[in-house]
């Protein structure tokens, strides 16, 4: 494989969140859904680095990520957690660069980050409390998952590689 | 001398003309009855080869739209009159800037559209943004080059609106959908499926009149306050040009 600096990783890796948050390219999308990208990129991240750093990123990912939405409803929290447990697990487990196993961990991890959300919007907004089945939360709960799912294996194992050979 | 008469018996009716007559009275009796309709069945078929084409009917329909056009117009300055005299928001039609959607998320946990034009192009926080159909959503930020819409559909998103023919106001509110609930302000909303929701005449926040939807279904029973689901007329998902209406205060 080849051997890419770390700095320019993290350049790459900040260029490719730019560009799929803005596109949201059409052929990435499951019912209109795209994956969850802060995920994606944090994954590998995390596994490979100490927690402070981790957290640092998740921060400042989540940050990045929330100026390009319209509400408070914020990915901080979600992603701060996640970046601190992906971080443990890390340091403790050697074979992680496995296929499913990083999908998994994305899988679960964008659910999170999805609840997360879904809960932030009610605490928000009272109007949400009045009725508690909110469909096009299961629904975007749901697509996000399963995209990502398909998208994590590929991408973030060829960057947590990447931060290997680093 | 005398002619001696024939032997009358049936066999005079099959050999005599009586059938014609007979055939031809009960013919005569049927068109009566049917009050010609045969006829002009008939005629009908006869005279459409030489019937004028659709060409005519273009010609009706486009007179009718000249017609129909010239009244709305004379409509809409009375309405600009009117609204002024009772001293209510203004609102310009002419005022409008067109601007193309550049990025769209109109599923997501976040319903918004990003359109490619800012504060250059004059477009402010809180402005009103159409697509064909109706409102869409008014614009939550600004850049100087770009303009974040926020759709109505965005969960949590309020806007007053109310139905023109029971007269009764609500809050339209997001709920992720394309069908987001329109919450209302009396006990009774008088709502009925297949009214139209628009904004409020009376509106210091939004254009008056603009289409947003039409009710799809009522909950009069509803606590604290009845509710309507509303089918928006503009999806958001099939828009790739926005207009921004700007007002004239």
């Amino acid at each position: 494989m080849i051997r890419i600096p770390k700095n320019s990783l993290i350049f790459l890796t900040i260029l490719c969140l730019l560009f799929f948050t803005i596109t949201s390219p059409d052929w990435l999308k499951i019912n209109g859904i795209t994956p969850c990208w802060p995920v994606i990129l944090l994954l590998p991240f995390s596994l490979k680095n100490s927690p402070w750093r981790s957290a640092i990123a998740a921060f400042l990912l989540g940050m990045f990520v929330d100026s390009f939405t319209i509400s408070d409803v914020s990915y901080i929290p979600s992603l701060l957690a996640l970046s601190l447990l992906w971080s443990y697990y890390g340091l403790h487990n050697k074979k992680i660069e496995l296929f499913l196993n990083i999908g998994l961990m994305a899988i679960s991890g964008t659910a999170f980050v999805g609840i997360s959300i879904w809960a932030q919007k009610i605490i928000q907004y009272s109007v949400l409390r009045n009725n508690w089945f909110h469909s096009w939360s299961i629904y975007v709960l749901i697509s996000e998952v399963i995209i990502t799912g398909l998208v994590a294996p590929f991408l973030s194992s060829w960057l947590l590689l990447a931060y290997k050979k680093n | 001398m005398i002619k001696a008469r024939g032997k009358i018996g049936f066999h005079t009716l099959l050999k005599s003309r009586f059938w014609v007559i007979f055939i031809f009275v009960v013919l005569l009796f049927g068109i009566r009855w049917t009050k010609g309709a045969g006829f002009i069945d008939l005629y009908s078929i006869l005279l459409k080869p030489i019937l004028p084409g659709s060409a005519q009917k273009e010609w009706i329909q486009e007179g009718e739209n000249i017609e129909r056009n010239i009244r709305l117009k004379l409509l809409e300055d009375d309405n600009t009159r009117l609204r002024k005299a009772l001293s209510l928001k203004e609102f310009n039609s002419n005022q409008r800037i067109s601007a193309a959607v550049i990025s769209r998320s109109s599923r997501n946990w976040w319903q918004q559209l990003e359109i490619n034009k800012g504060e250059k192009d004059g477009v402010l926080k809180g402005q009103t943004v159409i697509g064909p159909g109706g409102l869409i959503g008014l614009v939550d930020s600004t850049t100087p080059l770009t303009s974040r819409v926020r759709l109505l559909t965005d969960p949590g998103h309020q806007i007053g609106a109310w139905i023109d023919r029971t007269q009764r106001h609500g809050i339209l509110t997001g709920m992720g959908t394309n069908r987001p609930k329109l919450i209302f302000l009396n006990k009774n909303s008088l709502a009925e499926i297949g009214d139209a929701v628009t904004t409020s005449p009376a509106s210091t926040l939004l254009p008056p009149n603009l289409t947003i939807g039409i009710v799809q279904f009522v909950n009069e029973k509803a606590l604290p306050s009845p509710y309507a689901i509303v089918q928006l007329t503009a999806s958001p998902e099939a828009i790739d040009w926005v207009q921004i209406l700007k007002n004239n205060d």
